[in-house]
């Protein structure tokens, strides 16, 4: 018999883990936050302490408001010797909070990116773009909304990437006499639409390239940024409409692919951990959803995975990001970096970028976040470097933003060696046209 | 994933012991750990044998080797390489230790005033070990930080007989700067704030003026600086002029926290891994073997396979062993039997002396693989170290790192002879 493992009832309501805390402030020892600041008394005691207060039949059901300063990293969680279901215990307090006190304009623009991208990734993407990038504009920003001036926000794309794969006419459903096996639903999430359509695109090449049909069906934001602010009902919303879009894909037996591990977490855990969404579509979806590296390093486990990889001569400092080891596999891209000649990929081995999706945007949280983040800065400008990698779009814009070094996706670099090797033979890049 | 030469699976001091040996010998090894534990729940030094009829750690040992059922009795040859291994690894990365097997056993102070034999420890923590001559001891507290008591712990040891103890003994709390705005104070943060020179320098002149006139040595909270440990402790001493000796405090412990860092790193070093928050779930075995484990990942697990694996999840403490509400207790990961009390004799008056579940554990043979429950092997490719072991009352033998490492030492010397045969 084998007893190890989180049991069902503390995996659909983590709350319940907490009885088994033994107080040894593990946790506490490899907080992020409270590292940076005292304000923040760390994950035991706005966990498992404050967990004996809160109670939905009392008036004030979530009594410690200092949880809100918690940056949902998941640190501790992994770190809990009891298992003790520690950050998503807090996601849960803070979400009480939310609920019975409301929350703030700002929390709730910032967690809406369908919104802004709907807003910003247009024709008039120059112009907000140039207010992104204006001192004024931010100034008032930040005096009016509380985003932080120089809180890390990437430009808008002109075009969105579902406007681009519409354009091409490429499928949203089931081609017919696809293998579904062979098929996969490319979740592009927020960034890949709005911001950075180029990683969405070499994703789909490479995907294309390891022999898999890759199609898009109607999706909505993750509803991280909802889950991460507190505003569940919200993310309930976003999380329903995406699992009836891809359950039945799901069921049929396609993989669904994310090239953001924060997305891809959501689907797999947040969803029942969080929002309470544990019906068979939730479940068909989280056990059929994969990080794109997981899955290229998968491909490879089992000799299938192209390994024409050209040379990419160049040292890289890589940052597995916070919601990627949550997921529990490790590190993929690592796995994937090993296989490209001439690279030098380095795991950052530091604990967190300081992001955590919108906390380092927010006015009072950006110098936390900074704070955080300053060791891994400092580590890859010292690496003397080109650039950097790291798998979750805000941990990237955050490293980018205050280390100055270039930031790209590991699917960037792996797109870039299979092009080198095309080029080496004569090859043109197998364009996705 | 690729598959390793061999899964440790625990993060406590066998587990990190084992993997970095094995490492350095150049085979693969990838440590899974269900989270982190007992280092941080340590004082940071080695408690090899503290029985009370023996002088020595090494004369501990030979006592507790006469008992057949004890792990000793099997790998009590192990502990010399596995000791001298060890602290090579650890003066390496910065934390040298002092003390050796035949050092006298002598009796240094705790964070709360009582007394308990040691030989081997950190070398921050070494002035304890010497004698004492006409030396006071002054313990020193940080006002506002609530895990070491100065006075109270001066208290106690005033009346506690101390043979060969200080001239005198003196607990002063001493106001460090800025931390009457701070919210939190933990030993985390202060370690922090050691390791800021700007910081540094006031604090250490305020202990210095709470130092009275005579010959003392400084019984100072473990809190001297993390990553820059050495240097911190190195500058106390020159700035206050006064021998120090850190004190280990309540969880979380510095000095713990500083012996996992330096082993994870000396792991990561020799190109294993080490990842935390991978808890086993599932095996697959085939007859005898273990063929891969499954740890707990957010949808499908993670499939870890190997040519060996090794046990060091711990005893009830460490949860590698749980007790079940009706009465069972499973080994976590493999299943393996658990050689126990029957139900009725679980329960103790003093929980402090030798408390009958203490010694439930793992049953092994001489080379670490597990027996089942009729004394066959039960897994020919694990073998079993550290606590997770049958037999040892490890509070009161006070064996459990030396059983740790003695342990760690002896698989990794077996599964690298047979990796060179194979």
């Amino acid at each position: 018999m084998i007893a190890g493992g989180h049991d069902a009832a503390a995996r659909e309501f983590p709350p319940f883990s907490t009885d088994a805390c033994i107080k040894c402030n593990v946790c506490t020892t490899v907080c992020p936050v409270s590292r940076v600041t005292d304000a923040f008394p760390g994950p035991k005691y706005v966990g498992p302490q404050a967990q004996r207060f809160r109670s939905p039949s009392v008036d004030d059901r979530s009594p410690d408001r200092t949880v809100d300063l918690c940056s949902g990293c998941g640190i501790c969680t992994r770190a809990c010797p009891a298992g003790v279901l520690i950050a998503e215990t807090n996601n849960r307090a803070r979400a009480e909070i939310v609920e019975q006190r409301g929350t703030s304009l700002r929390n709730r623009l910032i967690s809406d990116t369908d919104l802004l991208i709907r807003l910003g990734s247009n024709v008039l993407a120059p112009l907000a773009n140039i207010g992104l990038r204006s001192r004024p504009l931010r100034w008032v920003g930040e005096r009016v909304l509380g985003i932080h001036r120089r809180g890390p926000l990437a430009p808008f794309s002109r075009r969105t990437f579902r406007g681009w794969w519409r354009g091409e006419q490429r499928p949203s459903a089931l081609p017919a006499g696809a293998d579904p096996a062979r098929t996969v639903v490319y979740f592009h999430g927020c960034a890949v639409n709005g911001f950075e359509p180029d990683l969405g695109r070499d994703a789909v090449a490479i995907l294309e390239r390891n022999g898999f049909t890759v199609i898009v069906p109607p999706q909505e934001c993750c509803g991280l940024p909802f889950i991460s602010n507190g505003l569940y009902d919200q993310a309930r919303r976003k999380a329903r409409r995406n699992l009836s879009s891809m359950a039945e894909l799901a069921r049929a037996g396609c993989r669904i692919v994310g090239t953001s591990t924060s997305c891809t977490h959501a689907l797999k855990a947040e969803y029942r951990e969080m929002l309470d969404l544990v019906d068979d579509d939730a479940r068909v979806v989280a056990d059929a959803t994969w990080d794109i590296c997981e899955l290229l390093v998968d491909l490879h486990d089992r000799g299938e995975l192209d390994t024409d990889l050209g040379p990419v001569n160049e040292p890289l400092p890589y940052h597995p990001p916070c919601q990627l080891k949550s997921h529990g596999i490790g590190t993929p891209a690592m796995d994937l970096f090993a296989l490209v000649p001439g690279l030098r990929a380095v795991d950052s081995d530091h604990d967190c970028c300081g992001a955590a999706g919108t906390y380092g945007l927010k006015k009072e949280r950006w110098q936390i976040a900074q704070d955080v983040g300053a060791p891994l800065f400092d580590k890859v400008r010292a690496s003397g470097a080109a650039r950097a990698a790291c798998d979750s779009e805000t941990c990237r814009w955050q490293i980018e933003q205050s280390s100055g070094v270039p930031t790209v996706h590991p699917i960037t670099i792996l797109a870039e060696s299979y092009r080198r090797a095309d080029a080496d033979r004569g090859r043109s890049w197998r364009r996705v046209v | 994933m690729p598959r390793a030469d061999v899964v440790v699976i625990g993060a406590g001091l066998a587990g990190l012991a084992c993997a970095a040996e094995l490492a350095s010998s150049g085979a693969s090894v990838f440590l899974a750990a269900k989270g982190m534990a007992a280092t941080h729940w340590t004082h940071g030094g080695l408690d090899v044998a503290g029985v009370a009829s023996a002088r020595t750690p090494r004369e501990g040992v030979g006592v507790l080797a006469a008992d057949p059922a004890h792990p000793y009795a099997s790998i009590a040859a192990d502990l010399e390489g596995a000791l001298a291994g060890h602290l090579a690894r650890l003066a390496a990365a910065g934390l040298p230790m002092r003390g050796a097997l035949d050092d006298p056993l002598v009796p240094i102070p705790t964070a709360i005033g009582g007394l308990r034999p040691a030989a081997i420890l950190p070398a921050a923590q070494g002035a304890a070990l010497d004698p004492w001559d006409r030396d006071g001891l002054l313990l020193i507290g940080f006002r506002g930080y609530r895990d070491a008591w100065a006075t109270y712990a001066a208290r106690n040891l005033t009346a506690t007989a101390w043979p060969g103890g200080p001239g005198a003994v003196r607990g002063v709390e001493v106001e460090l700067p800025g931390l009457d705005d701070l919210r939190n104070l933990n030993a985390r943060s202060l370690a922090r704030l050691f390791e800021e020179p700007g910081w540094r320098a006031p604090a250490l002149q305020a202990i210095g003026n709470a130092v009275p006139e005579g010959s003392w040595r400084l019984g100072v909270p473990a809190v001297l600086g993390i990553t820059a440990h050495g240097d911190v402790f190195a500058e106390a001493e020159r700035v206050l002029g006064r021998r120090v000796i850190e004190v280990p405090s309540l969880p979380p412990s510095i000095p713990g926290l500083r012996l996992f860092d330096a082993l994870r790193g000396s792991i990561l070093a020799a190109g294993g891994r080490v990842q935390v928050g991978f808890d086993v779930v599932e095996v697959e075995r085939q007859g005898r073997r273990i063929v891969a484990i499954h740890t707990e990942a957010a949808s499908r697990t993670l499939r870890l396979a190997a040519d060996e694996f090794v046990l060091a999840t711990g005893g009830i403490g460490g949860e590698g062993i749980r007790a079940l509400p009706d009465g069972s207790l499973v080994e976590r990961v493999f299943g393996l039997a658990v050689e126990a009390p029957p139900r009725e004799r679980w329960f103790s008056d003093d929980p402090l002396v030798p408390h009958p579940l203490e010694a439930v554990g793992i049953r092994t043979d001489d080379s670490l693989r597990p027996l089942d429950a009729g004394g066959e092997i039960a897994l020919d490719n694990v073998r079993v170290i550290g606590s997770a072991l049958a037999g040892m009352h490890y509070l009161e033998q006070r064996c459990g790192d030396g059983v740790a490492l003695a342990s760690a030492h002896a698989a990794a010397r077996r599964l690298s002879l047979g990796r060179a045969a194979a």
